[in-house]
């Protein structure tokens, strides 16, 4: 554990050192130098995922939820190899699944959700980043590794739901949180209702992210989060969905918003642009498939659970 | 039953080298051309990629599906950009216009109208080059990487047991999943259910992906237990694991390392002093009338 400590901190200097010498050598070139670290930034905001990652299994580690044994293993492959397939089949070309009043379907996020609320956050953060990772590497378009940090925090906040014994506790803090989290995505909405939907695209239209943003995209968040409330309570007897959907609700705000909120030092967006062109188109409809396949899954499973006895 | 991706062993370029010393080279040469959108430096990143494609040893009848799809792809988005403006936008904040093209027709009083820039077209190429390079290197992984060295491969490169063979399933898993999802498609057609054409609203549509979705999950999760049986029956992650074959890093890849890390701190350090950014040539302008 100490070399691996003493490799870590190596990295860390060097990493420092690395910079401080472009400002010295930069600086001896060209005197006014300004360091232009746009491209760099998202390998940073990978870090930064990772950071916060790391601090969670930290103050939680002694839960035991972040155990990873044989099963583990095994799901995180099926879930990461699941996710990759998905996207690369209902977000790519091969089987183009419409967008619906510029609302883009991307119903494969309902693995990580799933695979994370089931089998716990190490498995959910596996899954969605790894997943994410390999789908972009089908398409050839791995350019966005932030993004597949953000993917991996969704599935790894869905997982976080084993952290409360007691279930109905767990969502009422869950639903509390999102509330507060959907609430200050419409008003962001309602205060920018001219931007354009930075997650569309039509090519028949040849339109491509310059569309100003639909108000059902921009009232998605809403549309979800009250789908997912009906399914919490018409569920309320199945606590299993009830938690799924909420869990899954909380762990899509903050892992797009993770994602979506990086864009704003990546690519130079402001708070607006990100939260109503990226946030709300992307994490609204997200919300739609938490809702609707999420309770399939879990309920699906559980059947299996039940004829198999594990 | 698993399904392989179609590797076999080739004189190749990328075969000759250890898959650790190709994996860190490929890792290095996706982060150089994450730093630059000016052509001048994703051409030799382009080379290198044509290169490789050139001396994979991979024949054009066995890779056809994955160059069609993907140079479909790049070619769409390339295309895309350059007709709306969109994508480019952050790269440059002036457009020196070299014809613009209005439609003989309208469209309910909308007329189709392109704008060709310089700056647009030179970001189209630029972007066209720059998911090329990516793209190829990253479809020939699978023809030229034994899957039998996966999980040592992920192991040597510094990832824990766990993890290692971890990403090693996945990347079995992977083509198993796209055969499975072929065969439920299949399945549900056979039963009338309509897939060609998803209908109805944005809940219909959803609801209608379920009788795909599910019984793929369902069942790869079901057939796992196969797997963990038989890993546990090998006492997986009970100690330090021992894998079958070995690696052993030979001078060639110790220089491609070398090459590789030396390639991607020479792009991060150029890009920090602000080399890179999209380059407009001054001909280009002056053609323009700028």
């Amino acid at each position: 554990m100490d070399r691996r400590l003493i490799s870590v901190l190596g990295a860390l200097v060097a990493v420092l050192v690395f910079f401080l010498l472009i400002v010295w050598i930069g600086g001896l070139i060209n005197e006014d130098l300004k360091l232009d670290e746009t491209a760099l930034l998202r390998f940073v905001f990978v870090g930064i995922g990772l950071l916060i990652v790391f601090v969670v299994y930290w103050a939680t580690r002694s839960s035991g939820v972040w155990e990873v044994g044989t099963r583990e293993v095994v799901y995180m492959a099926i879930g990461a190899a699941l996710y990759a397939v998905f996207s690369y089949l209902f977000n790519g070309t091969v089987f183009a699944v419409p967008s619906v009043s510029q609302v883009a379907l991307r119903p494969a996020i309902a693995i990580p959700m799933f695979f994370g609320y089931a089998f716990g956050p190490a498995v959910g953060f596996f899954t969605g980043a790894v997943g994410n990772m390999f789908g972009d590497a089908l398409t050839g378009f791995g350019l966005s590794p932030q993004w597949s940090v953000g993917n991996g925090l969704v599935g790894m906040i869905a997982g976080m739901a084993l952290l409360f014994p007691d279930k109905k506790k767990g969502i009422n803090v869950v639903l509390i949180l999102s509330t507060v989290l959907a609430v200050i995505g419409v008003i962001f909405y309602a205060l920018n209702t001219e931007l354009a939907n930075m997650m569309f695209f039509d090519a028949e239209a040849g339109i491509f992210g310059d569309a100003q943003i639909s108000w059902v995209a921009g009232l998605s968040v809403v549309i979800g989060f009250v789908l997912v409330l009906i399914v919490r309570f018409a569920f309320g007897q199945n606590i299993d969905v009830a938690s799924a959907v909420t869990w899954s609700m909380l762990g899509n705000f903050l892992g797009i918003g993770f994602a979506a909120i990086s864009d704003i030092w990546i690519n130079g967006f402001s708070l607006s642009v990100a939260m109503v062109g990226e946030f709300l188109p992307a994490a609204g409809p997200n919300l739609i498939f938490a809702a609707i396949l999420v309770p399939l899954l879990v309920g699906a499973y559980a059947a299996v659970q039940r004829q198999t006895g594990r | 039953m698993l399904v392989a991706w179609r590797y076999r062993p080739r004189r190749s370029l990328i075969q000759r080298f250890d898959p650790r010393a190709w994996i860190i080279f490929f890792l290095c040469f996706m982060a150089s051309s994450l730093m630059f959108w000016d052509l001048r430096f994703l051409l030799p990143l382009f080379v290198i990629a044509l290169v490789t494609i050139f001396t994979s040893g991979i024949t054009w009848h066995e890779s056809r599906r994955a160059w069609l799809f993907i140079g479909a792809f790049v070619i769409f988005f390339s295309v895309l950009t350059f007709l709306t403006g969109r994508g480019g936008m952050e790269h440059y904040t002036e457009e020196h216009v070299i014809r613009t093209l209005s439609a003989p027709f309208t469209i309910v009083g909308w007329r189709p109208t392109i704008r060709i820039t310089v700056e647009r077209t030179m970001f189209a190429i630029s972007q066209l080059v720059r998911v090329f390079s990516v793209a190829s290197m990253t479809i020939l992984i699978p023809y030229s990487l034994n899957p039998i060295q996966y999980g040592i491969t992920f192991r040597g490169l510094g990832l824990p047991d766990k993890i290692a063979y971890a990403m090693e399933l996945t990347m079995r898993f992977i083509p198993t999943y796209a055969r499975d999802f072929q065969l439920t498609m299949d399945a549900q057609r056979a039963r009338g259910y309509e897939l060609d054409k998803l209908q109805g609203g944005l809940f219909a549509q959803v609801r209608k992906l379920a009788p795909l979705i599910v019984p793929v999950t369902i069942h790869a999760i079901a057939a796992s237990e196969d797997i963990i049986d038989a890993m546990d029956l090998r006492a997986f992650g009970v100690q330090p694991r021992t894998w079958l074959q070995e690696l052993h890093y030979r001078w060639r890849d110790r220089v491609l390392i070398v090459f590789a890390v030396a390639l991607a701190v020479a792009s991060v350090a150029l890009s920090l002093v602000g080399f890179g950014r999209l380059w407009v040539p001054a001909w280009a302008l002056a053609w323009a009338g700028g």
